[in-house]
């Protein structure tokens, strides 16, 4: 190594220290502190503090209550990213194909994503109204127990979910529909492809790091889904929309078990991290080969 | 009057800029004092709390109380004030809290002990449920300020109609409700009403039925469902309400308001509450105006009398506190007969403590059902009155609403819950 690249070396290590320090700061630093934390038996308002190992983790293992928190959370993500996706490519489509109204058509799109989240979970509670509700009317006068009925509740939520969240990849995709040169398409029609063929063979393949993008995104918001239960359901019925957050939440804020609560968080950051390491090694992969 | 105030506060102002001339942290008993007052929002037409403490100012020159609002759900309250009165911050005095979180805060030393002040005899005109709260572990951790009891609200036009005198028995309300619903034929009027939802209010009602079942959800020897076999018939009767009929499916999904909403459109014949739903339904405009009676929770057949839940706020003091005789006044002052009896005007919704109040010729003239709801409260039981409360109950709730929507039996949603709570309290 020459003199030359040590001192390149050396103004690359200087350079990078105050994002490291930051980052160690805000996140590092915490999230270390919440590990030691979950390893304790701690419920500081009454003055109890000792250690107790992975007793947490051990007692989560066998928690019912906590394989019902995950397989929600986990039902919640599927379902909701995947409605999300098709139906916002399928409204950046229509967006693309509209001629007439297509800035007020994106602007009703971004009013249901600008609305705050307990808004949303307010609106959609008199939608899910038994009696009342918008949607047993237009069900023909149904009487659906909407929040009420195990079988139903996380459904509704999860459309609730879609409702809000669909402009974000709509607009997503619309993004990047707009910087498609229209020769491109033309091209296309000389060729003689229809509209299948233009979708699958050009639409697609360009939106594939946006869709990308836009799943990452939406699925590590869906594991921390928790505004929506919490507000429109409590959890409930008999915890069938319970997820991981909602549980950690009541363990951490409402029972003030640090430590127990502590643990279900080192659980989501765990799950969350491990899905973002996936997703990012398909990205890298998408990259490499576009 | 209002002269000697002025005079009286520039003089203390004057007192006060030499106090602060002479030494700027230390804070002179004698020098002009600002309390703060944490408290939920109050609903309704009117606000009594402002004009209470322009009333307490101008008893105390040299003190101004500063209001300032919580939001309004409750899990946000108690989120505030376990993060700033852990945190040790004295920014506030004096804070309004629900009964339910009383034991735990004194427990977590948060709370200004107030037997140097207050008295035993002092709270005694206070319903004794209250005061059971307010006195945990026999010191005096608040002063009681509004009451909540839960209460049968029914259709009392309906029930003359039939002949009928209001259910002593949850199953006297069922065969009540089966013969109303069948001679009346209207597909849009239910039965009982009550709050099935998966929250506190679940926990009221269960904790109800537990209670007139003859058992308990927490032993007076500290155990946890004493009687699994009793709570398990309790919850056993509660899904058969809705498998019957008697109930709609969706009170599964009802809370206070929803339920209130629906009975106060005519669309029940009974609804378990509170003492706030009478003075909506005596609006003016309401569907159900001078037909609706009041009476005691029902109690079960071959088990105890119907005994209703209490809520409501007390008044307390912030341990760490800069003021503790001021704010110690101002939560006398708030809880005293003259304090309390703001809480009874026509346009206030909301219900002392103090029992004298409720046979004061002006409250009952603004509340005609006052003397009722004085009588149902006088026998109320508070909620289990532990420092481990909110764990108990937020550890139930799933557990109540799984054996509701027959995703568990009853005996095995209680099992759960048992074992749950044994884990979780061996911290003890």
């Amino acid at each position: 190594m020459t003199g030359r690249q040590r001192a390149d070396r050396r103004a690359g290590v200087a350079f990078v220290a105050p994002a490291v320090i930051v980052l160690a700061g805000l996140s590092l630093y915490p999230g270390l502190w919440v590990v030691w934390l979950s390893l304790q038996q701690r419920i500081p308002i009454f003055g109890i503090a000792r250690f107790i190992g992975v007793d947490h983790y051990a007692f989560l293992a066998s928690d019912p209550r906590m394989w019902n928190a995950t397989r929600v959370t986990l039902v919640f993500t599927v379902a909701s990213v995947a409605l999300e996706l098709v139906l916002g490519l399928a409204a950046a489509l229509a967006l693309q194909r509209q001629r007439l109204g297509r800035r007020l058509a994106t602007s009703l799109l971004l009013l249901a994503w600008a609305l705050p989240s307990v808004v949303t979970a307010k609106l959609f509670e008199w939608l899910y109204h038994p009696s009342a509700g918008l949607v047993n009317v237009l069900l023909g006068g149904r009487t659906l127990n909407w929040l009420g009925d195990p079988g139903l509740a996380l459904a509704g939520l999860i459309a609730a979910d879609v409702w809000r969240t669909m402009p974000f990849v709509a607009l997503l995709c619309y993004a990047r529909l707009l910087t498609i040169p229209g020769d491109v398409y033309e091209a296309a029609r000389v060729d003689g492809a229809g509209w299948t063929a233009t979708l699958t063979s050009i639409t697609l393949p360009l939106l594939r790091p946006v869709l990308l993008i836009a799943l990452l995104f939406r699925t590590l918001d869906a594991l921390r889904a928790f505004d929506l239960m919490f507000v429109l359901t409590g959890g409930g019925p008999a915890g069938t929309t319970e997820t991981l957050t909602v549980y950690a939440y009541r363990s951490l804020f409402q029972t003030l078990q640090l430590g127990f609560g502590s643990a279900i968080g080192v659980v989501i950051f765990t799950l969350v991290m491990l899905v973002a390491a996936a997703y990012l090694g398909v990205l890298r992969r998408a990259g490499a080969t576009a | 009057m209002r002269v000697r105030s002025w005079t009286g506060s520039a003089a203390l102002v004057l007192l006060a800029l030499l106090a602060v001339a002479g030494c700027a942290e230390r804070h002179d008993p004698g020098g002009p004092i600002t309390l703060v007052f944490k408290h939920a929002k109050i609903f309704g037409p009117a606000d009594p709390i402002p004009r209470l403490l322009r009333e307490f100012e101008a008893k105390h020159p040299g003190v101004t109380v500063r209001s300032e609002e919580l939001t309004w759900t409750s899990d946000e309250q108690h989120q505030f004030y376990v993060i700033n009165l852990e945190g040790a911050t004295p920014t506030f005095d004096v804070l309004m809290l629900d009964v339910i979180w009383v034991p735990e805060f004194a427990q977590a030393g948060w709370l200004l002990d107030l037997a140097p002040w207050v008295t035993r005899e002092e709270l005694a005109p206070h319903f004794p449920a209250a005061v059971a709260v307010a006195t945990w572990g026999g010191r005096v951790w608040g002063v009681p300020w509004n009451m909540n009891v839960g209460v049968l609200y029914y259709r009392s036009d309906l029930l003359a109609k039939y002949g009928l005198a209001p259910p002593r028995t949850w199953e006297a309300l069922v065969e009540q409700a089966e013969l109303i619903r069948g001679r009346e034929r209207d597909p849009k009027l239910d039965g009982v009403l009550w709050q099935g939802k998966q929250y506190e209010g679940l926990v009221c009602n269960v904790v109800e039925q537990l209670w007139g079942s003859g058992t308990a959800l927490f032993g007076d020897d500290g155990r946890v469902l004493p009687d699994l076999d009793r709570a398990a018939a309790a919850l056993t009767f509660m899904r058969g309400l809705i498998d019957r009929g008697v109930s709609p499916g969706w009170v599964t999904a009802g809370d206070e308001e929803l339920t209130r909403r629906a009975f106060g459109d005519g669309r029940a014949v009974f609804l378990r509450s509170w003492p706030y739903a009478m003075d909506l339904f005596e609006l003016p405009d309401s569907p159900v105006r001078g037909r609706v009676g009041i009476a005691a929770v029902p109690g079960h057949a071959g088990g105890a009398p119907g005994v209703g839940t209490t809520g409501g706020f007390h008044l307390a003091v912030n341990r760490r506190t800069r003021h503790a005789e001021a704010a110690v006044e101002l939560v006398r002052f708030l809880g005293s007969e003259r304090g309390q009896r703001a809480l009874t005007a026509a346009d206030v919704a909301l219900y002392p403590t103090r029992t004298a109040l409720y046979q004061d010729p002006e409250a009952v003239r603004a509340h005609p059902n006052m003397p009722r709801f004085h009588d149902l409260a006088l026998v109320a039981r508070p909620r289990p009155v532990t420092p481990y409360y909110l764990m108990i109950s937020t550890t139930v709730q799933p557990e109540f609403s799984a054996a509701l929507v027959r995703v568990k039996t009853p005996r095995v949603a209680l099992e759960h819950a048992r074992r749950r709570l044994e884990h979780l309290l061996a911290v003890r």
